[in-house]
């Protein structure tokens, strides 16, 4: 993981920065719309003693478009570290968001600075993915594999991407970068809980077209052991009195999963400043959902199921200039949802009782330009669209003039987006950005955004940099906040608040032999959102959303990477982050008796942090992860009690791999320790978690077409 | 500052250097023959004379020295400050070890408490939050005026499990019903801990107790009564409701009169049933209004249901809810009483001589049982309260209304004297709904 873009700090007196000056500027030609921050690195090449993999190395002046922007983004090893990783995973050990994590292949959430998950905006290849009806994004669907380059655009930072993003952006996409003619690649996986995770990749690529084609299916009973706290197993005499009883310990009940990805991806670059590229990703998930500790009812009896079929295509042309770039995006996205929970009434017979189902068909469309008359001021606009078709059927019932009906609703909406900015390097050391955004979803339109950033070199020795920004946000009610039956409040107003961001950063830049190198950054922030939306029980027996609560969220965000070559040919490379992430309710009371206002809001940890810690030797590589969540309340006023208590979250896992090379194939083995110290933990309330497990990988990648 | 690591002759010595003072500072390990130069490139730190010391570690003789940093400069580290930088870094070391190998701390309470409470007093079912496993049970002693909550893990040493949905109370016993849990704790009134439990229950709502060997458990989302044997603690038959899908079947709460048990249908129905307690079989079924969500029996044995009306949207409906009375020699509705749409009026309770009838919408209500029309004034004007539970001391007729507040919190229980005075209040636990009286 990296952290903010780092900046020259000499620009014209070092001949290597200038150097990566000449590349990221050939970078941003050809790769327009993407990162152009990126290049192969000859260290990740040693490190990892293959040339299969890639790591982000950045040594060049930062774009002018990243003016002001808090950003935190992931190089390719931690993405591509293990197959069966998805983003959540990714996220939990490489930065310190909250991740919110309902047990393993199930709904894992992303929320920044003390916000809700429906605050995070997620894209992908820039369209956005959040689910519709629900607002959020479910990562444990995500598998990390499928994504080349991933960012976090915290708070303030995401206005120059999308609205909504109160707490931040996770920026997800794919790069055009494949090795020339055919290349292979195909890893098995296999672990603890008889779980399987195939990983398939098949590449073409020549000076005109690049063809990707990535499959991914895992798969696992899930059926882990753990000691069940929250139930005793009573020991009977035979008067069924109770004589004994002791905590059980049982597997994880209904648990197991099928997960299947596959993503398509043609580019084709003609060479003239034009790339056309189409992108497919279909993902099918067949999970159980896993009973609660507290669940005494028989599994065989129940089932508890999710399937989801999703399909996500994009077309794009992206055409490059000397000033004037622009890329043109088209998109649709299909989700099919089924939820089932079942009961066998009698032997064979298993009756429905809930039946749900959802269908989600999303139009999008997409227009950047930018255009920068000189080297100190660019110009952008962005135009999106996304067109939303929702059916959601939730249940079946008998109404009472007999006859079947379902309980559910059907609705479009359109999101429309525009955004324009400006961005001035007023010198070499000072830059300036202005962004104004208006989005309008159906009928209603929110309020302008404004957003300003600036960032300013105090020293050109260690790039030490200082950036502030400030933003209004809107977030606006998902389509189950407004209309999901029963419940939904066509009267909810959007969310909305301001951000404020200051902050400070360092890098060394890296050198070529590398005996070191280092980055930092910490960022103070502060954040007030009003109308908080939150769904509450009625009187009436089912769950209703309601503009609640006022939240003031601030705190810091740090980050340090160092990355030194202590002997020559051994490479440690160490990423740490830090959150300090108070997020107080200051809402009106809810009733006379209401203890929280002035309290940390429930399930959002005040401290956050994770480490990750790689020493490579030749083609050997050890990796260590580490991640640390403070204690969380579980209730809105704080207290503490023995029903709803999550103590500190300390998580390790560790890998070991090597490399080894052969005249028709490079192989990768590899074996992960997952909780490695076997903690009997919760992460959430009646969720059982995983103890120590392993898995072991092995992966080939045949030589084609290259000298033996 | 900033820390590297440079080798000498016995390994690798960290060493700390000023930025500033980085170009063209040579940094010399005693015991080594040769100095140490680092210059700065683009930020990194190189070694340059790092080869200087290839035949010295061959030798492997030297005793660990201390570490020095000769500097061109004049304000250079000195070696004894350097052994506090040295220690204090290898503290932060071994911290940032401790860090990273602690372990999550839980307290499971296993070791229950011994409770041994037989003053009479009220039980508070606090349902928590579904799909969490919060459940929660309180005991409170209006004599005293004390409470104590979460009783049913302190006493067990294990949770009461995900949505407690009522209790009631039998021969001694308490019988829990945790809906989302399938199951039903019996416990002991006095000290709370477990006696048995029946489990393999689709979705508990209510049990009755018809006699000592037979009681009955309403279920939502099966259309069938659960009998169960509650000296064995077993399931024993089924009363299943005619016209009346699987999916959205929904019974409730259950009150008796002689032979008969009297149900309403709550969710997605809008039905009373009427059941034979000889044949354990539905014998009568009368339309009332769109989900009725309680019910009780006056002192003239008259049955009174009060209904929500369902919600906007609602594909079953959504009508004014309303208040009815059920003459139960004839089983009909001999009156009702409409409130206004949109109301949402439930748990409706009544005082122990039978003569008061008691419910919430928003506020919460007071009427005679031979009152002819809706009272126009609450008993208890709401206060920005989210009244979600209600029930009447039997003995005095003292009123105790649960605030849920936010339902993420403690909830409060507020007493109030049948003349609508506050005597008292306190926190329970998340969400309580149902109260038992023991």
């Amino acid at each position: 993981m990296k952290g903010d873009q780092p900046h020259s700090h000499n620009l014209y007196s070092s001949s290597i920065v200038h150097c990566a000056l000449k590349i990221f500027c050939a970078l941003c030609i050809v790769h327009c719309a993407f990162d152009a921050e990126s290049r192969q690195s000859d260290r990740t090449r040693a490190l990892r003693g293959t040339r299969s993999l890639r790591e982000l190395v950045v040594t060049a002046k930062r774009p002018m478009k990243d003016i002001g922007i808090q950003k935190t983004t992931f190089d390719s090893l931690a993405l591509k570290e293990n197959i069966a990783l998805s983003m959540a995973d990714v996220l939990t050990f490489g930065s310190s968001v909250y991740v919110k994590s309902y047990g393993r292949a199930t709904l894992s959430t992303i929320a920044f600075r003390g916000t809700s998950p429906s605050h995070t905006q997620v894209t992908w290849n820039g369209m956005r993915i959040n689910n519709p009806m629900l607002g959020m994004t479910d990562f444990s669907t995500i598998p990390a594999y499928f994504i080349d380059r991933a960012s976090l655009l915290h708070g303030t930072s995401s206005v120059n991407e999308t609205g909504g993003g109160l707490g931040g952006l996770v920026s997800l996409g794919t790069v055009a970068d494949v090795d020339s003619g055919f290349n292979a690649q195909y890893v098995q996986g296999i672990g603890s809980f008889s779980t399987f995770d195939e990983f398939a990749r098949l590449t073409y690529g020549d000076e005109h077209w690049t063809v990707s084609t990535r499959v991914v299916y895992s798969s696992s009973p899930n059926d882990y052991k753990y000691i069940n706290h929250d139930k005793k197993v009573n020991i009977y005499d035979d008067d069924h009195n109770i004589i004994g009883s002791y905590h059980p310990r049982e597997r994880n009940r209904s648990g197991a999963f099928k997960d299947f990805h596959i993503l398509q991806e043609v580019y084709y670059n003609a060479l003239n400043g034009n790339r056309f590229g189409v992108n497919a990703w279909y993902t099918g998930s067949n999970r159980e959902l896993p009973m609660l500790t507290t669940d005494y009812g028989d599994e065989r009896d129940f089932e508890n199921r999710q399937r989801e079929n999703t399909f996500r295509g994009i077309l794009s042309w992206d055409r490059g200039g000397e000033r004037l770039r622009f890329g043109l995006r088209g998109g649709y996205v299909h989700t099919w949802m089924a939820y089932d929970y079942n009961r066998e009434v009698t032997e064979g017979n298993r009756v429905a009782m809930t039946r749900s189902r959802s269908r989600i068909n999303t139009f999008f469309g997409r227009f950047d330009g930018t255009y920068n008359p000189s080297r100190r001021w660019i110009f952008t606009l962005g135009l999106a669209a996304h067109q939303h078709f929702v059916r959601s059927e939730d249940k079946q019932i008998i109404l009472q003039e007999g006859g079947k009906d379902v309980v559910g609703y059907d609705k479009g909406r359109i999101e429309l987006s525009a955004s324009a900015s400006v961005k001035w390097q007023a010198t070499d050391r000072v830059g300036l950005s202005a962004v104004i955004r208006e989005d309008m979803f159906g009928d209603r339109c929110a309020p302008l955004i404004p957003a300003l950033f600036a960032d300013a070199l105090l020293s050109q020795k260690g790039n030490i940099m200082l950036r502030a920004s400030v933003s209004k946000n809107h977030k606006f009610p998902s389509l189950n906040d407004l209309y999901f039956l029963p419940g939904g409040n066509p009267d909810l107003r959007s969310e909305n608040g301001w951000t404020y961001d200051a902050g400070i950063s360092f890098d060394t830049g890296a050198a070529r032999p590398l005996p070191f190198s280092g980055g930092g950054g910490l960022t103070w922030f502060d954040s007030h959102i009003s109308d908080w939306i939150i769904w509450l029980p009625t009187t009436k027996g089912f769950f209703s959303p309601r503009n609640v609560k006022d939240v003031h969220s601030y705190g810091l965000e740090g980050r340090l990477n160092v990355a030194f070559e202590p002997v020559k040919g051994w490479f440690v490379d160490m990423n740490g982050s830090y959150s300090w992430t108070p997020s107080i309710n200051h809402g009106e009371k809810m009733s006379p008796a209401d203890q929280s206002v002035g309290r940390q809001l429930p399930y959002v940890p005040k401290h956050s942090a994770s480490l990750t810690g790689r020493l490579s030797w030749r083609s050997w590589s050890f990796l260590y992860k580490w991640a640390y969540y403070s204690e969380r309340y579980t209730m809105s006023s704080n207290d503490y009690t023995l029903t709803g208590h999550l103590p500190e979250y300390f998580m390790s896992n560790i890998s070991l791999e090597k490399n080894l090379s052969f005249k028709p194939v490079d192989l990768q083995l590899k074996l992960a320790v997952n909780n490695l110290f076997n903690e009997d933990y919760l992460s959430v309330l009646s969720r059982p978690m995983p103890g120590i497990n392993f898995e072991f990988f092995i992966g080939i990648t045949p030589k084609f077409n290259r000298k033996k | 500052m900033v820390l590297f690591m440079a080798e000498n002759l016995s390994g690798w010595e960290s060493v700390f250097i000023f930025a500033a003072e980085w170009p063209g500072n040579r940094v010399r390990i005693p015991d080594s023959t040769r100095c140490c130069k680092f210059s700065i490139v683009s930020g990194a730190v190189i070694a340059t004379e790092a080869a200087a010391f290839g035949k010295a570690r061959r030798k492997r003789k030297v005793r660990k020295p201390a570490v020095r940093i000769l500097t061109e400069s004049a304000d250079g580290i000195i070696g004894n400050e350097m052994k506090i930088i040295k220690n204090i870094y290898l503290a932060v070391v071994a911290a940032l070890l401790a860090t990273l190998t602690s372990c999550m701390r839980w307290d499971y309470a296993d070791e229950g408490s011994d409770f041994d409470i037989t003053a009479p007093g009220l039980f508070v079912i606090n349902e928590g939050n579904f799909q969490y496993g919060n459940a929660t049970l309180s005991f409170y002693n209006p004599a005293d005026r004390t409470v104590e909550n979460e009783v049913f893990l302190r006493a067990n040493g294990m949770k009461l499990g995900d949505v407690a949905q009522s209790m009631t109370i039998h021969d001694g016993l308490g019988w829990v019903v945790v809906n989302n849990s399938h199951v039903i704790f019996a416990i002991d009134t006095d000290t709370f801990k477990e006696r048995g439990r029946i489990e393999n229950l689709t979705s508990p709502r209510y049990i009755h107790f018809v006699s000592d060997d037979k009681a009955y458990v309403t279920q939502i989302w099966d259309n069938r009564i659960f009998i169960v044997n509650p000296k064995t603690y077993s399931i024993t038959g089924y009363i299943t409701v005619p016209d009346m899908p699987q999916s959205s079947g929904s019974t409730e709460q259950m009150v008796q009169l002689g032979r008969y048990v009297y149900c309403n249908c709550w969710s997605y129905q809008n039905r009373i049933i009427k059941i034979d307690t000889l044949t354990d079989e539905v014998v009568a079924s009368l339309t009332v209004g769109i989900q009725p969500t309680s019910l009780v029996i006056d002192r003239y044995d008259r049955l009174w249901t009060i209904t929500n009306g369902g919600y906007a949207g609602s594909p079953y409906g959504y009508e004014e809810p309303a208040l009815h009375r059920i003459d139960l020699e004839t089983f009909t509705v001999d009156a009702t009483y409409r409130f206004r749409l949109g109301d949402s009026p439930s748990e409706i309770c009544i005082n122990g001589a039978g003569d008061r009838l008691y419910w919430i919408n928003d506020a919460v209500w007071e009427m005679d049982v031979t009152a002819t029309g809706l009272p126009v004034r609450p008993f208890l004007a709401s206060r920005d309260t989210k009244y979600y539970g209600l029930t009447i001391d039997p003995a005095g007729g003292d009123v105790y209304v649960a605030d849920a507040i936010d339902y993420q919190q403690q909830g409060m229980i507020y007493r109030y004297t049948p003349g609508g005075e506050l005597i008292d209040e306190f926190y329970t636990g998340i969400t309580p709904g149902a109260f038992c009286w023991k």
